[in-house]
């Protein structure tokens, strides 16, 4: 009896963690792909606002009538934003730090700046949950674990088999670690460091773009200011706590998830403590996401610290350092 | 192979100017040129706001009117100063041995939180309350900076993340504070802590600015001697030059990074206080800091790691930020301010990379020279890329 209501707990929780954290785990992936190649973009925050709020301007005002395209616009805006991030800080090796807070607040500036009109008009266009029907429809906990629309899949599922798969079985992923490993050496066997650099930010940043259009098109489903609340920030610390490793992504986006759905059910649901009454709880629980998170990003530097063996889970050594050829 | 990076070079190889990288840059020229950055980013952004019909200029000249053509105005920037300087020095502190503290806002608003929970609890003479407001607000700054200090020394752990998402943290926890443990039960319509009593007491011939304004100054004539007259200030900046020499040299560089960074915290948590203790602002909402953290991180970047430059950049960005409040009446959104920061720090950045290169003449060499000259040409070309 009560291990049923564990199993139904935690599976309603995870249940509701996988779309909410859909968004940390696509812009995380992309973080990661720019980071692999040594370039840091703080701007993911900024990044999931303009993938969101272009994707909301084609869906009300240009008429686009497929999720599909509306994503793609919002993914073409983020990677127009992530190439000038990429021409400051990879063309002219302007400061990783710098830039990448400024496209973290000219994106949130910006995006809410264009969505000042659309406040929350519902948005129609949206993605449908792939549910085969009849096989297993009777149990609802278990369908929310399974079913849900296709961007699900490919963020938790795809995206990381075809990123590891890349990084670490082919001499194309062995060249983007070596250009952020040691861009010397990748320049020195004819690797275009400058070039792989913008490219691969510019596509992570349309991969988080992705994750912005993924909220409006299906998760919340419309626009609201401020539409990231810190998930771009979230999303760079899953990139640390899973050690630029694709797959333990997964992990650190559904700990999040999980921390996010505990609260948006315990204030649907009214729950409280015996200390604390239910509107205290929810308050206390909202912070509860960035201090998991948080902790999250120390263990495996704690790990490192404390003496256990763990397979690599260091930056790339040229992470957020400009490569020239003269200083190397 | 990169096709940007041909066409910049294939641009650059037309003209008859190249850049040279300088071999060494002086601290004199970087802060020209993030100047330069800065107001070349803001002539930009007038450009972009004149396009969608709004005279920017003609609008930031009538803010900048209203602030310096009354004494009210100028009160009003030194005010919004206050909070913006003492968050700026505590980054600028931090960015002395390259830390990077993007917690400010989260260390302002616990520093706030602090002293509102001993204003509203404690009794006494004003001046004791006061002095224990300041000590509190200090201790909780330093508090909420200690985490990501002691991971950032001791187990290399990246500041930036930690620092930045302790900010949605204590932002949650002022919102709580306002709407729930300390909620003013009296004011049914404003939403905010019960207020404290007291203020500081004003600045002569002043009305609204408090002594308040000279604790940003004081703190920054003592870090600048600080730096300029103590073993300590060496050490740190000999970390901020590199750190692994420091070591070698004898220096405790995680405990000097820890101390940094906890003082960073003090020093914005103590800012917080500053803050309450304005006549007016003497309870706490959501809404208490105004991304103070956030423009004093600006100023901290424009000023690089100078205190004095911070109080002259903080002034200014006290005054855009006053003046921005008149263009907030003129139909912009207060969310246009930080897409305008963004194109400003970016403006910042480009300046500060600026100073690294010159644009010399091409010139035409001869004999043996031409060789070198041209390999040396390809090199800058490829490097400016």
């Amino acid at each position: 009896m009560i291990l049923a209501i564990i199993e139904n707990a935690f599976l309603s929780l995870i249940g509701s963690a996988i779309p909410a954290s859909a968004v940390v785990m696509l812009a995380a992936t992309g973080a990661m792909l720019g980071e692999r190649v040594g370039v840091l973009n703080l701007g993911q925050e900024g990044l999931i606002g303009i993938g969101a709020v272009f994707s909301v301007i084609a869906v009300l005002s240009w008429g686009v009538e497929s999720p599909w395209v509306a994503m793609l616009i919002g993914m073409i805006a983020a990677a127009v934003a992530g190439l000038i991030f990429a021409l400051c800080v990879v063309s002219f090796r302007a400061s990783q730090v710098l830039v990448g807070l400024a496209l973290a607040l000219g994106g949130i500036g910006l995006s809410n700046q264009l969505g000042v009109n659309r406040n929350g008009t519902p948005i129609q266009t949206l993605f449908r949950e792939i549910n085969p029907g009849g096989v297993l429809d009777d149990n609802d906990l278990v369908s929310a674990f399974l079913f849900h629309d296709p961007v699900v899949y490919i963020a938790y599922i795809g995206l990381p088999v075809v990123l590891w798969f890349v990084l670490f079985r082919t001499r194309h992923g062995m060249n983007m670690r070596a250009v952020g490993e040691n861009p010397a050496a990748a320049d020195a066997v004819g690797v275009s460091v400058t070039g792989w650099r913008i490219f691969y930010s510019v596509l992570g940043a349309a991969l988080t773009g992705a994750g912005g259009a993924y909220m409006v098109l299906s998760f919340t489903p419309t626009w609201s200011p401020d539409i990231a609340r810190g998930r771009g920030w979230v999303a760079l610390a899953v990139v640390i706590f899973a050690g630029w490793r694709p797959g333990w992504a997964v992990a650190g986006a559904l700990l999040y998830g999980s921390m996010i759905s505990l609260d948006t059910t315990a204030q649907a649901r009214g729950w409280g403590l015996p200390f604390m009454g239910a509107s205290d709880l929810s308050f206390f629980l909202s912070m509860l996401p960035y201090v998991v998170t948080l902790v999250a990003i120390l263990i495996p530097a704690g790990a490192v610290k404390l003496g256990r063996r763990v397979r690599s889970t260091a930056a790339p050594a040229a992470l957020a350092i400009p490569y020239s050829r003269e200083e190397r | 192979m990169t096709p940007l990076g041909s066409i910049a070079s294939t641009v650059l190889r037309v003209t008859p100017w190249r850049l040279e990288r300088r071999l060494e840059v002086e601290a004199r020229r970087a802060a020209l040129t993030r100047i330069g950055g800065a107001v070349g980013a803001m002539v930009l952004v007038g450009i972009v706001l004149l396009l969608t019909g709004r005279n920017a200029f003609w609008i930031f000249w009538q803010g900048l009117d209203a602030i310096f053509g009354r004494q009210r105005g100028i009160e009003g920037a030194a005010l919004r100063a206050i909070p913006i300087l003492m968050t700026a020095l505590g980054v600028a502190l931090s960015l002395r041995m390259k830390v990077w503290n993007i917690g400010s806002d989260g260390q302002f608003l616990m520093g706030a939180l602090a002293a509102v929970g001993v204003g509203i609890h404690m009794d006494g003479p004003a001046w004791l309350v006061l002095i224990v407001m300041a000590a509190a607000a200090t201790l909780a700054g330093a508090a909420w900076i200690l985490v990501p200090a002691l991971a950032r020394a001791y187990w290399d752990v990246n500041e930036i993340i930690t620092t930045l998402l302790l900010n949605f943290v204590a932002l949650q926890l002022v919102t709580w504070s306002a709407l729930g443990f300390w909620r003013d039960k009296e004011a049914a319509v404003i939403q905010s802590t019960r207020e404290v009593a007291h203020t500081l007491p004003g600045l002569p011939g002043a009305n609204s600015v408090t002594i308040a304004l000279l604790v940003p100054l004081v703190i920054a004539a003592a870090l600048w001697w600080v730096f300029r007259s103590t073993t300590i200030g060496y050490e740190i900046d000999t970390i901020g030059g590199n750190p692994r020499a420091a070591g070698y040299a004898g220096i405790a560089v995680r405990r000097r990074i820890l101390i940094v960074m906890l003082f960073t915290g003090a020093i914005a948590g103590l800012g917080g206080m500053l803050q309450l203790s304005a006549p007016g602002a003497q309870a706490m909402n959501a809404g208490f800091s105004a991304q103070f953290g956030l423009s004093g991180f600006i100023v901290a970047a424009l000023a690089g790691a100078s205190f004095w430059g911070v109080i002259g950049g903080g002034l200014f960005i006290a005054s855009m930020f006053y003046a921005g409040i008149v263009l907030q009446t003129k139909g912009l959104s207060v969310y246009i301010i930080f897409a305008i920061y963004g194109v400003i720090l970016t403006g910042i950045a480009l300046g500060e990379i600026a100073a690294r290169y010159r644009v010399v003449r091409r010139e035409a060499v001869d004999g043996d020279g031409a060789q070198a000259g041209d390999d040396h040409d390809a090199a800058t070309e490829r490097a400016a890329t």
